[in-house]
Order: C-alpha cells, then structure tokens, then sequence
C-alpha cells in the first residue's frame, strides 16, 4: 500500500536535491564576495571590478566591448585615461567615445562561456589592474543538447521553464481568444479526465496521477513556447526605452533602468552618465547642533541712508533733468534732487515791504557814505564815522542779497552713502512734506539679516541662511537687542561674501550653531529622498550598477547638510547628486 | 536509491562553498589570492616574477601547461611579465625593470583547457 506514496515522495527529493544543485553550479564557484549576478532577463552579460580608485563595467555589445570608467569615490567618469585591455587577441588599447566610455572591437567575444580580462587603466598618475570576469550565456540553440539525467529532472527543468513562459504569454493570449490556446485547454483537460477514469480502474492513482499532471504542463508548455516567437516580433517599444539608445541591428535594448525584485535599483552605466549620479562616501563625525530661526534681508544700517526733505515744497529734478530711478547706482554727494519751498502770499508782501525797506535805507547811507568820505579827507567828519557808515551798507546789502537768494534758491537732496536706489518716489512737480523719504538707498553688497531667536545667542557664533530656492549664505553675528519683539530677541548678522540676487526685506532661515554637539553622519541635503510612504531613504551604491535604498534617521544640521542619524553606517557610498531621479525608476 | 543519496550529498557539497580570506600570506613568502578556482601565489625578487599555482585547499597544482601575465604597476607605470612554466607548481618570468617587495597589479591564468582566470594584488 505504501510503496506507490514512498515512490513518489523519493521522487521529489530527488527533483528537489537535483533543482538546488542545479542553481549551485549556476553560481560559479569560488567568486565568494562577489555581488549577485542580475535576476532580471533584460539585463545584458557584464562584468564589473573594483579598486580603490576605480569602478570599471564591461559590457559586450554587437562586437564591441564597453568599458565605462568610474571614479570608485564619487562615481565621476574618468575621461582622458588610457584602458588597456588583455585580450585573447593581444593586449589592445581601447577608444575614448563621446558618451564618456571606451569601446574595443572585440570579436572574441562572439564565443560563449567565461571570459577573463586584464584591464590596465591609467588616468593621470594613478595605475590600477583589474581583472574583469564576463560570463556570456550560449546562444538559445546550443543549449538545446540535454545532459543524460534521470527522466525526473528533465520534467522538472521543463517545468521550470515553462512556468515563465506560460505566466508570460497566458495574459495576451487570452485577451486574443486565441484558438490554440482553447484548444491546448480543452484537450488537456480531456486528457486529465481520461487518465483519472482509467487510473480509478487500476487503483494506482498517485503515480498516475503525477503522469497526467506532468504530460498536461509538457503539453502546454510545448504550446505556448511555440507562441512566445510571434509575440517578440510583435512587441511594442517599452516605456522608458529613451533612457537607453536601442541598440543597432533589430536587436532589442536589454540595458534599461529597473526596480529589481530585491528593491534594489539597477542603473546601467549610460543611464548613470545621463542622470549625472554623484556619490560621497559618508564619514563619521561630530557636528554643532543648529537652531533654524525665522529672518528677513535688512539694509546694513552704516552702509544705506534715506534722503529725506527737510522743508515742505516742490521737487524738481537733480542738473541731468532726471529722477534718479529704482537701481540707479548713485554715490555719495550726488544731488538726487530739489526742494523748492513755496512762498505764501502774505510772505511775499512781507518780503517786499522789507526789500523796499532795505532798498530805503540803502539809498540813504549811501549817500551818508559819499557825503562822509568827501567830508573826511577835509577833516570835517572823523574817520569813524565814515567807517561806521560803510559797515551799515555792506550790512543792509547783504540782507539785501540773502533775501533775494532764498526767494530762488531750492534745497538740494543729497545721497548720504552710495548704493542703488531701492525706493524712489519722486515726480515731477510733486509737493514734498517736510521730513518725507524721497529716496532709500542701500548697499546691495553690504546687506545684513535680522532673525528673530528664542534663545540669546552669543557673539562670534556662526550662522547661515538658507533662501528657499536652496541658496545659502555665510553670515556673522553682528549683535542682538535686549528689548524683545514678538516675544523674541531680534538679533542681527552681516551676509559675508557675494550678497547679489538679495532683495531688502526678504524672507530667508537663520541656521545657528549653538553649543550642542551632535555625532553622525552629514550628507548633502540633496542626498536625501522623501518616499511615497513618507520616509527618509538614501540611496547607497553597492554594486557599479546597483543602488539600494536605505531608510534613515535624518535631524537638520545646516543650511545645505543633513545629520544621518541612523540606518547607514560610515564608510558606505551614498549618492548625493540625482538621487530623486534614481528614486523614480520602477 | 542510488541517485537519491548521490543528488543530496552533492547538493550538500555544492553549497558549502569553500570561505577563504582574500590575500593572505603565502608558503613562499609571497602573496596568495583566489584566480578562479585556483589560488595564486606571487613572490617578486628583483626583476623575477614567480607566481605558484595552488588549488582552493593551498595544494600544488602542476604548471604545465598553464600560461600567465602578469601585470605589474612598478613606479606609476604598468608592466607586463609574460609567465612560462617552470618547475612543479611554478609559473616565472623577467621584467624588464627592477621590481619592489609588494607590487600592485594582477595574474591572469590561462588553463591548458584555455580557461582563464584573473586574481588581484593590491
């Protein structure tokens, strides 16, 4: 009774032992280290070596061999280096092309099976070797010839490649209707209903129906293998193939950009050059904690100046006719405009009466004078009176010239520091009040920051700003009041360096360091991804074509880094350049 | 019953893959690293380059009929040493320039079946 069962069970160890040998040999031993060969169909042979400087892949493509040339640290191409490859041939020296990698005419490469090369790269002063593995599978008819194995493992290796293919085709063929497809399906089940009937009559169901169970999956694996050439030939272009030039010949593009099933990320090298990855090795290290404070761009008090009229009156423009406009670099000194005070009605007669006074009085000591001075030389007048008469005079004809002076000269408005016009509100004819800002000027090189903290910070304490387009800026701490607004302590900063695309008044983040230490890891901001679920990942480079996310623990640290505070240990090769574009291959 | 204790034990083999370090002191007073399936053991001395061909376990392999290259980087430059077989498990060569004690570079092995193998000094 139980000699059918135990038949059946050895059976399947056997396919079992045999499956997992099967992929054991696969892996061709003793390469212990190495990373994983790709899983995925459409992913081309390679190869890839290491050294301390250098990342090298290796590609076969339509005769040639592809060499891409990486810096190991930053994965920056290398240009300009020579590659010298040991071929079967010969050492040979291969070309520089335009996409940044080196191409060898290799037709050596034609023959199937494991090839072993010696790279020597030279590019500048550094010299490295390096051997480079590249295992091409046979063509699809070579491997038609079976090994003399058991009967079982052949219907488990044809199991084995048929589940794919049949998963692979089924969907299309049944949008099809296709009438093979029926047919396969109606006869296997007959066949299935068949055997059970004449297994019931003998009684010797396992084994038979392990029979009926093999010849129906044989069947409809030989029938859908046959269906899977038409449906290459009618393949559509994938989605996504611009990222890859297809390559000449018919031949379909195997190298493209994917999700891999482990969530690693696969990025053939062309695709890495036209993404620009960067990586940069994480290092550990202590770091000030920093405090963001909310600011905004302030003129530099000594460095920007208002022009402002002292009396009420008529503005008029400055000698060249012209306001000084918004922009308007000015200097020191310069007369940006005039003031001319209005005179009122009842002044005017007032200042005639006295003009008519003046001229009076004038007249008569003018006389006085002549009178005097003939008198004089007689010695009829004394000396002093002469004297006194002509200082009355002079006095009354200067009065004379100072209100005629005012009645047309108008007040100048003059740029107290130079700088650029930021706010102008001059026209033409306009009347001005008495102590109104005609014009501010500031100083766009010479800018400072007010932000308003929390916390007194304490002098010589460095800062930076960071805009929200990402720009930051040095700053240094000029000083903060005792006096609190909005119960904050404004504190001011001078913008050290290039201060241009700066406006007065705009909003920026303070980030200053206070006494905290922090240890970590830091990372450029950009290094950091945001994923659909809301979580921190970066993504770290393992293998030259393969990145893996790793979620992390960020905390803020400055204006343009990040402190890594778990989830990635020192030493490991992170990409800090076009990380959101890696985020989006599926 | 055959085939059965057979597929198991050799599964068994299969995956216990040997675990080896990756440049280890050899019994030459050399440098050993794994070339495929073999190991390799590079002793330079002077303009002599000798590589000793050993199995995974560190057991002499004949050299006949094996070829090597050796590529060296001596003083920033990359030379190449062409290996013949010598005696037993030696593989030996000249360079054209003196050598030091631990050059940087890579051996690769040509087997008489024409497999090749790589293995790498740094």
């Amino acid at each position: 009774m139980s000699s059918p069962i135990a038949a059946a069970l050895r059976a399947l160890a056997v396919t079992l032992a045999l499956l997992v040998a099967g992929q054991a040999s696969a892996h061709e031993g003793h390469d212990h280290g190495a990373p994983p060969p790709p899983v995925s169909k459409t992913i081309a042979p390679r190869g890839e070596a290491v050294s301390e400087a250098f990342e090298l892949v290796a590609v076969p493509r339509d005769g040639t061999l592809q060499l891409y040339l990486d810096r190991f640290r930053t994965g920056e191409p290398v240009t300009g280096a020579t590659v010298e490859v040991d071929t079967p041939d010969g050492p040979k020296t291969a070309q520089a092309t335009a996409e940044r990698s080196y191409t060898l005419p290799a037709p050596w490469l034609s023959k199937p099976g494991h090839h072993d090369l010696l790279v020597t790269v030279t590019a500048g002063d550094v010299v490295d070797v390096m051997p480079v593995s590249l295992d091409l599978p046979a063509p699809a008819a070579a491997v038609a010839a079976p090994a003399p194995v058991g009967a079982v493992q052949t219907v488990s290796d044809s199991v084995r490649a048929a589940v794919p293919e049949i998963t692979h085709g089924l969907r299309e063929r049944l949008a099809k209707q296709d009438p093979v497809l029926l047919t396969v399906a109606a006869g296997s089940f007959l066949l299935g209903i068949l055997l059970m009937l004449v297994a019931r009559g003998r009684r010797r169901v396992p084994v038979i129906a392990v029979l009926a169970i093999t010849a129906t999956v044989l069947l409809s694996a030989t029938a859908f293998a046959h269906g899977d050439e038409d449906h290459g030939a009618e393949q559509k272009p994938i989605q996504g193939a611009a990222l890859i030039e297809r390559a000449p010949g018919g031949v379909a593009p195997t190298d493209l950009a994917q999700r891999l099933a482990d969530g690693s990320v696969f990025v053939p090298k062309p695709t890495q050059r036209l993404l620009e990855l960067r990586t940069a090795m994480t290092e550990a290290g202590t770091f000030s904690r920093t405090i963001g404070l909310p600011g905004r761009v302030i003129p530099n008090p000594n460095a920007s100046g208002v022009v402002q009229s002292s009396v009420g009156g008529r503005l008029s423009p400055p000698a060249s006719g012209l306001f000084p406009r918004l922009g308007t670099p000015v200097k020191k000194g310069d007369v940006l405009a005039y003031v001319t005070p209005p005179v009122a009605r009842v002044d005017v007669s007032d200042m005639r009466q006295r003009q008519g006074e003046l001229d009076q009085q004038i007249a008569i000591v003018q006389r006085r004078v002549e009178r005097f001075s003939k008198l004089a030389t007689s010695g009829a007048v004394a000396q002093v009176q002469l004297d006194e008469a002509q200082d009355e005079l002079k006095g009354l004809r200067d009065r004379r010239t100072a209100l005629d002076r005012i009645r047309s000269e108008p007040e100048p408005l003059i740029a107290p520091v130079d700088g650029v016009v930021a706010e102008a509100s001059a026209t033409a004819g306009q009347m001005a009040n008495a102590g109104q800002m005609i014009f501010q000027i500031v100083d766009p090189k010479n800018l400072w920051v007010e932000a308003l903290s929390f916390d007194a910070l304490t002098a010589g304490q460095h800062a930076t700003a960071r805009l929200p387009d990402g720009r930051t800026f040095e700053l240094t701490y000029q000083g903060s009041g005792l006096a609190d607004r909005n119960q904050a302590i404004p504190v001011q900063f001078a913008i050290e360096g290039d201060a241009s695309g700066l406006r007065v008044g705009q909003f920026l983040t303070v980030l200053a360091i206070t006494d905290g230490q922090l240890s970590g890891l830091a990372l450029p901001r950009a290094a950091v991804v945001r994923t659909s679920n809301g979580q921190d990942v970066v993504y770290e480079h393992t293998t030259a074509e393969r990145y893996e996310a790793r979620q992390v623990r960020i905390e803020p640290l400055d204006g343009n880094r990040v402190l890594i505070g778990g989830g990635i240990g020192p030493g490991k090769r992170v990409v800090v350049q076009g990380a959101e574009l890696l985020d989006q291959v599926r | 019953m055959i085939p059965f204790r057979a597929a198991l034990f050799s599964s068994l083999v299969l995956l216990a893959a040997p675990v080896c370090a990756h440049e280890t002191a050899g019994k030459y007073g050399g440098r050993v690293t794994d070339a495929g399936s073999y190991h390799v053991e590079l002793v330079t001395k002077g303009q002599t380059v000798d590589v000793y061909l050993l199995d995974g376990s560190e057991k002499p392999v004949p050299a006949a009929g094996f070829k090597a290259t050796a590529i060296l980087v001596i003083d920033g430059k990359p030379a190449r040493v062409a290996l013949a077989p010598a005696d037993a498990n030696r593989l030996t060569g000249q360079a054209q320039v003196p050598l030091n004690a631990a050059p940087k570079g890579a051996v690769q092995l040509t087997a008489p079946d024409g497999a090749t193998a790589s293995g790498k000094f740094n």
